[in-house]
């Protein structure tokens, strides 16, 4: 194609009802030449990754909170039974005082050792 | 699927590994799609080193993105509404910039001459085509970069662009106009 054939295609090429595969086929040369640089994709993934290790001390930390959180709990958990089981055995009951240690205290002890008297 | 290798995956498994944290599917993605949006930036921006800070901006929006895509419609539509949209910023954002440096006011169309560097490898047709487009005003330029370059149809134009399909057809035919005029100073 000359000039004035090329500039003549590109005007029809915007007709509302211009045959795209036409279109396309004879862009098709063209429109190979437009590309990134040899190393664009390079570039994109050091900066995305990179841009990654920069929030990843956040992520890693929720990270972690999140693997730590349930074994934590149910340690928790856990030992709060055992503790339970320990005050029922040797309490023989499971009241709020014996709980908090105060089953053989009298309120006239706990007074004394408040007051000092 | 063998992890490491997406030659010829679908996008739906692309997109699942890439979300599963696999960098070499979101290589993929890029390789597949990197021509497609360097026609669209580099037709409407030129061939400068801005168009290849959006080019890296498209994906990186991409890849942050990539949780919301909901499948409605094929990825490339996606990645060509998110290279649409910053291309057009940057185009904005050039605008502002020379508007506070030139109050000239003179309307008059002239025909940006573009270097071209590597010439050899450029055939005239490219030349033309790059001059025309730079010249074109911005909201004509897409709609005939999306025709030209893409090959898109007026309906996908209209999809990408989130345009009513009259505003396309008649944009269209507006962008012809002023690409005949262009065309006749080459």
């Amino acid at each position: 194609m000359n000039r004035s054939d090329i500039k003549n295609f590109l005007i029809s090429s915007l007709d509302a009802d211009a045959d795209l595969n036409k279109v396309n086929q004879e862009m098709e040369t063209v429109n190979r030449m437009y590309d990134f640089s040899d190393s664009f994709k390079d570039r994109l993934l050091e900066k995305l990754f990179s841009r990654g290790l920069e929030i990843n001390p956040q992520i890693e930390f929720l990270r972690t909170i999140s693997w730590a959180f349930p074994r934590i709990a149910l340690t928790g958990v856990a030992a709060i039974i055992l503790l339970l089981i320990s005050i029922f055995l040797m309490e023989d009951t499971l009241s709020f005082n014996t709980i908090l240690g105060l089953s053989e205290s009298y309120d006239e002890n706990i007074i004394s050792m408040l007051t000092g008297n | 699927m063998t992890k490491g290798w997406y030659g010829d995956s679908n996008e739906s498994d692309l997109i699942k590994a890439v979300l599963e944290g696999d960098k070499t599917a979101f290589t993929e993605i890029v390789s597949r799609y990197r021509k497609m949006v360097a026609r669209t930036v580099k037709g409407m921006l030129g061939d400068s080193v801005f168009a290849e800070d959006i080019g890296q901006e498209v994906f990186i929006k991409l890849y942050y993105s990539l949780a919301e895509f909901r499948g409605e419609s094929k990825l490339s539509t996606y990645i060509q509404k998110i290279a649409v949209n910053l291309t057009l910023n940057e185009i904005k954002r050039k605008k502002r910039f020379s508007s506070m440096f030139s109050q000239t006011g003179n309307n008059e169309m002239k025909v940006i001459d573009i270097t071209v560097r590597d010439s050899e490898e450029r055939n005239e047709a490219k030349e033309i085509v790059d001059k025309a487009l730079m010249t074109l005003d911005p909201k004509f330029r897409i709609i005939v970069a999306m025709r030209m370059l893409q090959g898109y149809s007026t309906k996908e134009t209209a999809e990408i662009l989130d345009l009513p399909l009259g505003t396309v057809l008649s944009r269209l035919s507006r962008a012809q106009e002023q690409l005949r005029s262009i065309l006749d100073k080459l």
